[in-house]
Order: structure tokens, then C-alpha cells, then sequence
């Protein structure tokens, strides 16, 4: 029941992230239409490994109540599945997934408090997809909570900054934003006693 | 994907053992540095500062990594019992020490024909993992697989415990009535016999012979006759039994194959003659011959369980006719029961042979599956074969009956008792059998 409350959270999650970083549609770049594509076979392949994945422990039981020796050869579709099934399986859906959003994110005209939004739905989606795939509580985060707290101080400072109207209008000021951003997370990073 | 370090240990129960683990990045991990690196590279890219700030919880929480984590572990393994039955439930105990701050999760991952339960942790810090064995033998459990991560859920490690074997008794069918022989060797047991004796069942009454015991006079009788008038009993005899087991076609669903059903039906006959302080030989027919000498008690029960856990392996005396085995396995005027599908030739001319030399036999059938009824263009001539098939197979019951051999069948599910239900009820004139 939990194993599927989970599932769902994860889709809902991964729909929210695609959805939210394609909006909004009008004003993307060129590019835009085919990394909003790609992220969505991520999610559904994601979303397909991970419920295979939970109930691979129940199926292998299911065979092991059965006949020990199973089929010696398999027919040439069986095995041309088997091995797309396991090259499916092998990708890294998540990681892809998180790439292609944050490309569209950057694809479409610049929203700061947009992406700061992504970002936050991201961050409940890794936890979500860890809740999954470990079967364990959201408690476990709870350890985690002042980092979290942490990082999304520091998320809402980069995004005030790029918000904050430009001193200049050449490409020294957007360096600069960036530069400082990066700076604090990692002053943050190695300041933060853990 | 399976990029974690998978370490196999093999432990078999006993004391503590320390074991060296190797701590990888999670699947999490892998996530927020991909989140972290890609929210800071499109920063730079695009000259965004809010992608740096996407990118800054990612790797603040990354920052765990460096916490401290133990290099080695402790594990000790119990199993709840070695011996045990069919459809019984077991557990295997393992106890993870030193794991500090780490968390583990521990599955079985069951061998065939094994079921696992949920793993439980016990208040005393070990863990139990239930299994239920669904097939006799000598049963690997399976594997246990030990998975930790630490409190960040950044690192991980797996450890893949295996489990000693178990021997799993088959189930014993139920047999409540015995078939006893008229005919009884003069040995001390509970079989009424037709001979007078010692025992406790009332047979008749005779006139008092001086040196007669005075506590045993029929007082009633007595007076009715006028002349001192003695009770007198049956003795009570033990009998020999021999169980036969067939295993060398073993043909029909694993877990309600004849085998299986021989092996269940043997061991359920073999108990309940013991039970009943008879003397029991066991012959297992199988690619070997092997058998054990009879006799009776708590030992020898022992010694028939071990024979039917091995019963169809290489070991024993090479096949040949059972005339050879000695007088211990096969005690002349013994009953010999027979559990077999009756699918070997040899063995239906070992029972001939056992007949000629007058040993009262009985054949329980455990041939349930039936040849398939084929489909496409050969279906005529499967259903052809399998009629022929079965007219063979009447034909060696029709012989057997003709010698004076009983075949009864046993489907596996019902007791034991059905099926030998006619000679079960008196005891079993021998004699009748041979001049049939």
C-alpha cells in the first residue's frame, strides 16, 4: 500500500516538474518542443523501471514456488524483449529526466521565481523517488531537514539576485550573479558542520 | 542498474564473523550530484544565477558523504532448525553488529521451491527470516541479502549472506489402520494373532490343566460346566514389514510427482509400522539399490528418513533382481509394500519373483499424471499411443492381480487408508493370495 502511495507520489511529482518547466510555452527557444519530448519519455520510463522494480521481489517469489527449471531456450522476440526490457532498465531514466527539465527550464525566457519552484518540485521528487525505490520512510529525511533549509535559503538568494535589475547591461553582471551564487553555496558547503 | 558493490559471503551458522565492506554513492547521491552539477552548468551557460541556487540544496546535502563510516561488519548466523517437514515454517537468524549510524534492510531471496517471509527485527537485535520448504530434500534456503546505507542515504553497500542447507522430511501420509499377515513370526508385538498366548485379547475358554495360572478361571463358565474352566488369549506378535520405494521413473508435476508421492506414502507407512513396534526394512529402487536392514524403534526411524532423503541418488548396489538383498531386508514371511507408478519393467519383474517366493506383496499405484493429448496434425496418433499406453498399463496391473498381487491407487491427497481400506479391516490371509 505504502510501496504504491509512493508510485503515485512519484508520477504526480515527475508530471509537475515536466509540466512546470515547460511552461510557459509561448517565448521557448527553438529546441524547446524536442527536450520537452525527451523529458517525457524519461519520466515514463522512470516511472515504468521503478514500478518494475517493486514488484520484481514479489514475481521472483512467484517464480521460486514454481518449476525450478525453467524454458532452456528462448524464441528470437523473447530474446530481443529480454534485452531491450534489461537496456531499458539500465539507463538512468532519473538523472536523464533532470537534465532534460533543467534544459527546458533554460530554454524558456528567464523567470527566476520559476525556477526557484522547479527547483523546490525537484528536490520533493528525489525524496519522493528514494522513498520509492528504499521502501523507507519520509521520516528519514528529517536528519537532512537544516541542510534542506540551508539550501533553499541559499536557492532564494541567487534567485533575488537574478532578479535584481541588472548594474550593466553587458554579460559581466550575469557572470558576476553567477559567480556569487556559486561562491555562497560553496562558502555554505564547507561552513556547514556535519 | 546496479553500480553498488555486491560482496557474496557465504556463512554458515555459528559464531560472530567480521566481514570487510566497500561503500559506494546511492542511486540518490547519483541524482542530487546530477541535479548539482547540472543546475551550476547551466548557470554558467545561460548566465543565470537562479540555476546556481536550483543547484545549491543538491549540494549541500551532498556534503554527508564525508561523514565517517564503518569499514567492516559483523555478522552471525542462526538457523531456527535443520531438520524439518514439508509446508513447515523455519527461519534463519542473522545478526548485523558494528553497523554504528548506518541503516540495513535484510531480504531473503529464496531458493527453489522455498518461500521467504518478511524479515522481522527482534528486540535483541537479531533478525528473523521466515521460509517455508514446499518440497522434501536437502533444500538450499537461499541467499540473504543485506543492504546498507548510511544515515544520509548517499552510500550504500550489499552484502549477499548465503544460507546453510536444510533437510526437509517429506510430509507422511496418513495411515490410521495396518495391514497385519495371518501369518505372524513368533516374535513379541501388538498384532493379535491366531495362536494362543499371552496377550490381552479373549479367544476362548478350556479346561483347567494343574499348573494353569488360578487368576485367569472363567468363574461364569465354571459353574456352568461343573469342571475348572480357563480363559485364554491370543499372543501378540510383531510383524515384518518391508516398504518398497520405487524412484526410478519419477514422472508427473514437481511437488505431486510419483516420486514425491512414493517418498510421502513410504515415509507415512514406515512411521506408523514403527509406531506400531513392528520390524521395518526399507528398499529403495531407484538408479541404485540400496536398502535397510529391519528392525525397530526410534533409531531406525531415524535411519529410514536419512535412506528416503537419498532415495534416487547414485549411491546403493547396482539394479538387479532383490533376490540378492539378505534376509535382514527382505525376512522371509515379511509383508512388503509397494509404492511405486509401476512404470519400471525391472521392477515389475522384482515383484513377480517376490511373489513366486511367497512373500505376500501389496502395490500402492502413485501414478497420477497422465501423457498429454497432443494438439495439430499428430493428435490422432498421440491419442493412438495413449491408449495403447494405457492398455499396457492395465495389462502389468491385470498381471500383477493375476499373481495375487494387490494394486490399490493413492492420488497423493487422500489418507492412506482409503485405498488399502480392503486389507486393512482382518488380518490377510497369505495362503488365499498364493492359491488364486
Amino acid at each position: 500500500m505504502r510501496n504504491a502511495r509512493s508510485l503515485i507520489a512519484v508520477c504526480l511529482l515527475e508530471a509537475a516538474i515536466v509540466a512546470w518547466a515547460a511552461l510557459p510555452a509561448a517565448g521557448a527557444r527553438p529546441g524547446a518542443k524536442p527536450t520537452l519530448i525527451a523529458a517525457v519519455c524519461c519520466a515514463v520510463f522512470g516511472l515504468a523501471k521503478l514500478a518494475a522494480s517493486s514488484t520484481a521481489v514479489r514475481a521472483t517469489a512467484d517464480q521460486d514456488r514454481g518449476l525450478p527449471e525453467g524454458k532452456l531456450f528462448l524464441s528470437a522476440p523473447e530474446r530481443m524483449w529480454q534485452q531491450a526490457a534489461s537496456a531499458l532498465i539500465a539507463v538512468p531514466w532519473p538523472q536523464l529526466l533532470i537534465v532534460a527539465v533543467i534544459g527546458l527550464e533554460a530554454l524558456h525566457p528567464p523567470a527566476p521565481w520559476h525556477t526557484a519552484v522547479l527547483g523546490l518540485v525537484l528536490l520533493g521528487y528525489l525524496a519522493a523517488l528514494q522513498t520509492a525505490e528504499s521502501g523507507a520512510r519520509l521520516a528519514m529525511f528529517a536528519v537532512q531537514l537544516p541542510l534542506i533549509a540551508a539550501g533553499i535559503g541559499l536557492a532564494a538568494i541567487s534567485v533575488a539576485a537574478a532578479a535584481l535589475p541588472a548594474s550593466s547591461t553587458g554579460s559581466g553582471s550575469g557572470w558576476l550573479a553567477v559567480l556569487a551564487a556559486v561562491a555562497a553555496i560553496l562558502a555554505a558547503a564547507l561552513a556547514l558542520p556535519v | 542498474m546496479n553500480t553498488v558493490a555486491e560482496k557474496t559471503v557465504g556463512l554458515t551458522a555459528g559464531p560472530r564473523r567480521e566481514l570487510p565492506i566497500t561503500w559506494q554513492l546511492s542511486a540518490h547521491a547519483r541524482r542530487l550530484a546530477t541535479l548539482a552539477i547540472a543546475g551550476l552548468l547551466f548557470a554558467v551557460i545561460t548566465r543565470r544565477a537562479e540555476f546556481a541556487g536550483l543547484a545549491a540544496p543538491a549540494l549541500l546535502l551532498l556534503i554527508g558523504y564525508r561523514a565517517d563510516r564503518p569499514s567492516a561488519i559483523g555478522a552471525e548466523l542462526a538457523t531456527g532448525a535443520e531438520l524439518m517437514t514439508e509446508g513447515e515454517q523455519g527461519a534463519v537468524l542473522l545478526r548485523l553488529t558494528g553497523l554504528d549510524a548506518a541503516q540495513a534492510r535484510v531480504r531473503l531471496r529464496p531458493a527453489p521451491w522455498i518461500t521467504g517471509g518478511d524479515a522481522e527485527l527482534g528486540a535483541d537485535g537479531w533478525y528473523r527470516l521466515p521460509f517455508v520448504p514446499h518440497r522434501w530434500g536437502i533444500r538450499p534456503v537461499g541467499t540473504i541479502d543485506v543492504t546498507m546505507w548510511d544515515r544520509w542515504r548517499l552510500t550504500e553497500c550489499r552484502l549477499t549472506v548465503g544460507v546453510p542447507s536444510v533437510t526437509c522430511h517429506p510430509r507422511l501420509a496418513v495411515l490410521d489402520s495396518l495391514v497385519v499377515l495371518s501369518k505372524l513370526p513368533a516374535r513379541l508385538g501388538e498384532h493379535t494373532s491366531r495362536h494362543p498366548g499371552e496377550g490381552i485379547e479373549f479367544d476362548g475358554v478350556r479346561d483347567f490343566v494343574p499348573g494353569d495360572r488360578q487368576r485367569r478361571i472363567n468363574w461364569p463358565a465354571t459353574t456352568r460346566r461343573g469342571t475348572l474352566q480357563l480363559n485364554v488369549f491370543t499372543a501378540e506378535r510383531a510383524q515384518n514389514v518391508v516398504v518398497l520405494i520405487d524412484v526410478s521413473t519419477d514422472v508427473g508435476e514437481p511437488g505431486r510427482s510419483s516420486a514425491d508421492l512414493a517418498v510421502r506414502a513410504a515415509a507415512g507407512t514406515a512411521m506408523r509400522y514403527l509406531a506400531a513396534r513392528d520390524r521395518v526394512a526399507v528398499i529403495s529402487f531407484g538408479r541404485k539399490l540400496q536398502w535397510i536392514a529391519s528392525a525397530t524403534g526410534r533409531r531406525q526411524a531415524d535411519r529410514i528418513m536419512n535412506l528416503i532423503m537419498t532415495a534416487g541418488t547414485a549411491a546403493g548396489q547396482p539394479l538387479g533382481g532383490l533376490s540378492a538383498l539378505p534376509h535382514s531386508a527382505l525376512p522371509p514371511g515379511a509383508l512388503v509394500i509397494v509404492f511405486s507408478p509401476l512404470l519400471s519393467l525391472r521392477l515389475v519383474e522384482a515383484l513377480r519373483e517376490l511373489r513366486e517366493r511367497g512373500f505376500a506383496v501389496i502395490v500402492v499405484d502413485v501414478l497420477v499424471a497422465q501423457p498429454s493429448g497432443g494438439a495439430g496434425r499428430n493428435r490422432a496418433i498421440t491419442q493412438l499411443a495413449r491408449r495403447i499406453w494405457r492398455m499396457e498399463q492395465e495389462a502389468i496391473r491385470f498381471s500383477l492381480r493375476e499373481l495375487g498381487i494387490p494394486v490399490v491407487a493413492w492420488d497423493g491427497q487422500a489418507p492412506l487408508d482409503e485405498p488399502l481400506a480392503p486389507y486393512t479391516r482382518r488380518p490377510w490371509l497369505t495362503t488365499e493370495l498364493v492359491n488364486r
